[in-house]
């Protein structure tokens, strides 16, 4: 049960330090493209980073699938929005959307493991 | 095989990280700790253990077990030392590269490999080489992390990830299902154990 927590708050603190990070770096006006891969790439080193630190409490491989795809599609939506400035007006709205963002993800891989786990392919002998 | 034939460059990647193994392992262990076990009580008669790392694995194989257990890393090895001594059975410690085996053709009844083929350069050659070694109809029993194909983003995402964790540990975006067959083995089963990406793999010889 704990662990099961562990998973969404770390899917939070991953989206909310991307959030926090991006809206830092990228300014309103920013080629979008260029937006896009900087958040990207800001994403993937900070899921990475959080989910080494996370792996003594909650595992390495269920920390790091989700909180990576946080990282990673996360950074890139948050830094397209930012360049536009089309997304949330202060940074408290900014890191809400970033904490909203990894639990929802969160939530869609568990309900995506329900549906994949068990066997795949059995031969007889 | 002598040190300087070893592949020094990953051996010194494990080298280094016996320093926190098991500090990052504990919690995997008790999410993943009933697969491994499920999985190593089907081993069998004379077992060849990939990748020993510091041990933690040795209490999910059933007591009574004739185990040879290798591990490029001999800093990993030494941790292991009294895990091995505490195995209620014979666990033989061995520094050997996977790709290249000092065992004489179809020495053992059964493979087992605990997340090690992320980590093996050449996977392929690797697991041909655990082929030689296995005795016909010899089963292979893999726990491993593989690339996801059920899930596109994810997929595309562990092959950029991949970029950055293979400087320093494994490859997220193996195919090792298929290396298995391409190495020669038959599939017996696969399972899922966590999205598509864990997986348990068992395989025969022939």
């Amino acid at each position: 049960m704990l662990l099961q927590i562990g998973d969404y708050l770390a899917g939070a603190m991953i989206g909310v330090v991307t959030a926090l990070i991006v809206r830092i770096i990228i300014w309103s006006g920013m080629d979008m493209v260029i937006a896009m891969l900087v958040g990207g790439g800001i994403g993937m080193i900070v899921s990475l980073l959080i989910s080494f630190m996370l792996s003594p409490l909650l595992g390495i491989v269920e920390t790091m699938v989700p909180g990576s795809l946080t990282g990673m599609y996360g950074g890139m939506l948050f830094a397209m929005r930012d360049s536009m400035a089309a997304g949330s007006r202060t940074m408290t709205a900014a890191l809400v959307v970033g904490a909203i963002f990894g639990i929802a993800v969160t939530v869609v891989m568990k309900f995506y493991n329900h549906a994949l786990r068990g066997t795949v392919m059995e031969a007889g002998e | 095989m002598t040190e300087a034939a070893m592949d020094v460059q990953t051996q010194n990647k494990w080298d280094r990280a016996s320093r926190t193994y098991d500090f990052f392992a504990t919690v995997d262990d008790r999410r993943l700790g009933s697969e491994k076990q499920k999985l190593l009580t089907k081993a069998c008669g004379k077992t060849l253990h990939v990748a020993a790392g510091t041990g933690n694995d040795f209490k999910f194989f059933p007591a009574g077990m004739d185990i040879v257990s290798i591990d490029i890393s001999p800093k990993m090895l030494e941790q292991a030392r009294m895990k091995a001594a505490a195995y209620q059975g014979s666990i033989e410690l061995r520094e050997a590269d996977v790709h290249n085996l000092n065992y004489p053709d179809e020495t053992f009844d059964t493979v087992t490999t605990v997340f090690t083929f992320c980590s093996v350069p050449k996977p392929i050659l690797g697991l041909r080489e655990l082929y030689r070694v296995l005795k016909p109809g010899g089963q292979i029993l893999m726990l491993e992390h593989v690339r996801s194909t059920a899930i596109g983003p994810v997929g595309i995402m562990m092959d950029l990830m991949t970029q950055l964790t293979r400087q320093f540990g494994p490859e997220l975006n193996r195919d090792t299902v298929s290396n298995v067959q391409k190495a020669g083995f038959r599939l017996r089963r696969v399972e899922n154990v966590y999205l598509d990406i864990v997986k348990v793999i068992e395989a025969l010889k022939g």
